[in-house]
């Protein structure tokens, strides 16, 4: 049964081990050429989902396709993985090690080696090809190892996250890499715990807890249902004066107006420029993914 | 190339690169060289100090030696081993008689003797004799010079007046030995020594103590490696490549390549010089492609229940006290080694060689016994252990496909029998 062409498509996935049911009933797409936050709390069933994308482990029900197809042996060749918790092989050499994550995914041992050469480059690490990583900076070692889960040139690049441990210049790298593999059609699965990080890099995403989908969809549909008809403003306007308000919450950065039932944003801002005053800010006043992570599994709890 | 091999080969590398693995196949040649050098300096240096004089001095004060008669009876004093490299005959004394117990000594001082015997007037009725060496050397040590060689003077002295001369010759040199072994099936062999039966039994023995180092040392590797993989994670990365069979597998062969290139090493370091030198060492043909074989199946076997246990644990440290469990049953045949060499053929040797665990212990150690390979037994043997081959790499996979995901929790043996029972 053909779904979509969706590079990941998981249609009513559960799997229960024992007595824990650790994903229940999910299902969401992933497309080609796209940067998919999966998010969640510890324990709220990321990792059994990656791993039955990955086959690693297989659904009690439900389907799990990858690239428009039920898992097919050689789609392990073209998912790219990377952990959590890292794991290299410390006293081995930096070039051989990475040869040999390119040869498990079916990579000849001259296109490996290719392979993992230019990614040293890109990854600024050309010269350390015969050094025991042991030796390498702990940065390094996270450069390592994500190049481990790309040296394979992967279709799906599953990147459980990957910033942690990156400095300001590392991580800057690795996000032109991420998005510039999207450009080229890759499909992103970035798992973290991150929400700034999804808010700037994914188009859409999934947040699970207790192994159940709390909010799937783009950031704006996720995001709409919390923004409480409120407007974002800096200007000189005396907003007591204003019938259109419900109420206001005066910050240093800006003030959070509340806008009346039925009140929309334009209403209000016809009204400001009717005031003949200098306005520095206007905007929608939306909660920050972190508030709405917060506030979901806070609704859970109750 | 098949991942599999990818796999394989990756062990394979890695593993003959480990600083242990190369301290334990080039060391242990080296240290047997050296131990070998180290004894026959030693040796060597014996025998120097050894060679001193030739004479005794003899004072027989009960005057009844006849010191003529030293030279016949004195002809048969080889040691066993005298017919390994012509070393180790025992020293024949030429007896010098003295009269006065000061000049004898005073020789003796001057080292012109190795010893000095003094035979009471009443030895007939005493037996009393001293002995005289010289204090500190080494000689002083062992058993006094030329001992041997007076006793059966005295011996012949005593006797040769007084029996008929045919009885006196068979007294004094009561045979010349002789051993003929015969095997199982009646064939007689050739005549051996007592050392060169013991030798046929020393390379069969050896290979069995090599095979079993090797299993032993090969499966540990695949234990370490798999525990160090779980606990660093590296398992999840590659089990995101390859199934969880294939991984087992590739480093089953992997490992398995390791351990026979050690055996491999030992064979033509330690084995081909030993035989070229102790020429009565055996090693048949047979011996060796039977002994190979069960090194192949008892490795596969153990790796794969090592495998199975060594991803159970919390820490490498546990993993390697669960796994310990499987040596200490395969060896309980080394336990009953007694019984085993006693009776090779025995109803005890028989079971242990049928069951998947204990077989390939049994099985080289009553190879190495047998003047024979038992080829009826090998065949059920090896088909009880391509069985038990098969659950265990089984289970093994099953085990470690589900446990060694699991991280900080070691899984109650409920769980461990779901997992088996899966399909």
């Amino acid at each position: 049964m053909k779904i979509r062409s969706e590079s990941i498509a998981i249609r009513n996935v559960s799997k229960t081990f024992h007595s824990t049911t650790a994903v229940d009933d999910v299902s969401f797409d992933v497309s080609p050429g796209e940067v998919f936050g999966l998010l969640g709390p510890n324990g709220a069933g990321k990792t059994t989902l990656i791993r039955l994308i990955m086959d690693i482990i297989r659904p009690d029900s439900g389907t799990v396709q990858i690239l428009g197809h039920q898992f097919r042996e050689e789609d392990r060749n073209r998912i790219g993985y990377l952990p959590e918790e890292r794991g290299i092989y410390t006293r081995l050499k930096v070039l051989p090690t990475l040869m040999y994550f390119a040869m498990l995914k079916g990579v000849p041992t001259k296109k490996a080696n290719e392979n993992a050469r230019n990614w040293l480059a890109r990854f600024e690490m050309s010269g350390l090809e015969n050094r025991r990583i042991q030796e390498l900076s702990k940065g390094n070692q996270q450069k390592i190892q994500i190049i481990a889960s790309l040296v394979a040139d992967p279709d799906i690049l599953i990147l459980d996250e990957p910033f942690s441990g990156l400095d300001p210049l590392n991580a800057r790298l690795l996000r032109d890499i991420i998005r510039d593999l999207a450009s080229q059609g890759k499909t992103v699965l970035l798992s973290t715990h991150q929400m700034t990080l999804v808010e700037t890099f994914c188009q859409r995403l999934l947040m699970v807890d207790g192994g159940r989908v709390m909010l799937y969809g783009t950031l704006d549909e996720i995001k709409r249902p919390y923004s409480n008809n409120a407007v974002l403003v800096k200007s000189d306007a005396d907003y007591g004066q204003c019938d259109l308000i419900d109420h206001y919450v005066p910050d240093a950065k800006a003030t959070k107006v509340y806008l009346r039932e039925g009140i929309a944003g334009n209403d209000f801002l016809t009204w400001l420029l009717g005031r003949a005053i200098h306005i520095e800010l206007f905007e929608r006043a939306e909660m920050s993914l972190e508030d709405i992570f917060i506030k979901s599994l806070g609704a859970i709890c109750e | 190339m098949n991942k599999t091999l990818v796999i394989a080969r990756h062990e394979f590398l890695t593993t003959i690169l480990r600083k242990g693995y190369l301290l334990t196949v080039v060391g242990m040649p080296l240290l047997c060289a050296g131990l070998g050098v180290a004894s026959f300096l030693t040796r060597s240096m014996i025998e120097q100090r050894m060679a001193g004089p030739d004479a005794v001095g003899l004072i027989d004060r009960a005057h009844f030696v006849a010191l003529t008669l030293g030279d016949g009876i004195n002809q048969n004093t080889e040691s066993a081993y005298s017919g390994l490299v012509g070393l180790g005959k025992e020293k024949t004394y030429r007896f010098v008689p003295y009269q006065d117990l000061g000049a004898a000594l005073e020789d003796l001082r001057r080292e012109r003797l190795a010893a000095c015997y003094l035979i009471d007037e009443d030895y007939l009725t005493t037996g009393k004799v001293s002995t005289y060496t010289l204090e500190g050397g080494l000689s002083s040590l062992l058993s006094s010079p030329g001992r041997s060689q007076l006793y059966n003077l005295i011996r012949a002295s005593l006797l040769k007046e007084r029996v008929a001369s045919d009885i006196f010759d068979r007294i004094v040199n009561p045979g010349h030995l002789s051993e003929v072994s015969v095997t199982e099936a009646g064939q007689v062999n050739e005549e051996r020594n007592k050392f060169q039966r013991v030798a046929r039994f020393l390379g069969p023995l050896s290979m069995f103590i090599l095979l079993n180092i090797s299993i032993f040392l090969s499966s540990g590797y695949l234990l370490q490696g798999i525990s160090e993989e779980k606990q660093n994670r590296v398992i999840e990365v590659l089990l995101s490549s390859v199934r969880s069979g294939q991984l087992l597998t590739g480093k089953i062969i992997g490992l398995g390549a390791a351990g026979l290139l050690q055996v491999l090493v030992y064979v033509i370091f330690l084995f081909v010089p030993t035989m070229a030198v102790f020429r009565v060492i055996e090693l048949s043909l047979a011996n060796v492609a039977v002994s190979l074989l069960y090194f192949i199946l008892g490795y596969v076997l153990f790796a794969a229940l090592m495998a199975g246990t060594s991803v159970l644990g919390s820490s490498p440290r546990e993993n390697g006290q669960l796994s310990g469990i499987w040596s200490l049953i395969s060896m309980i045949p080394l336990s009953l080694i007694g019984p085993l060499s006693q009776n090779p053929n025995s109803t005890l040797a028989h079971i242990l060689s049928y069951i998947p665990i204990t077989a390939p212990v049994t099985m080289l150690l009553r190879i190495s016994l047998l003047s024979k390979v038992p080829y009826l037994d090998v065949l059920i043997s090896v088909v009880t252990l391509i069985a038990g081959i098969y659950f265990a790499v089984k289970g093994a996979t099953r085990v470690f496909r589900a446990a060694s995901l699991m991280h900080g929790k070691r899984p109650t043996l409920t769980e461990i029998f779901h997992w088996l029972r899966e399909a």
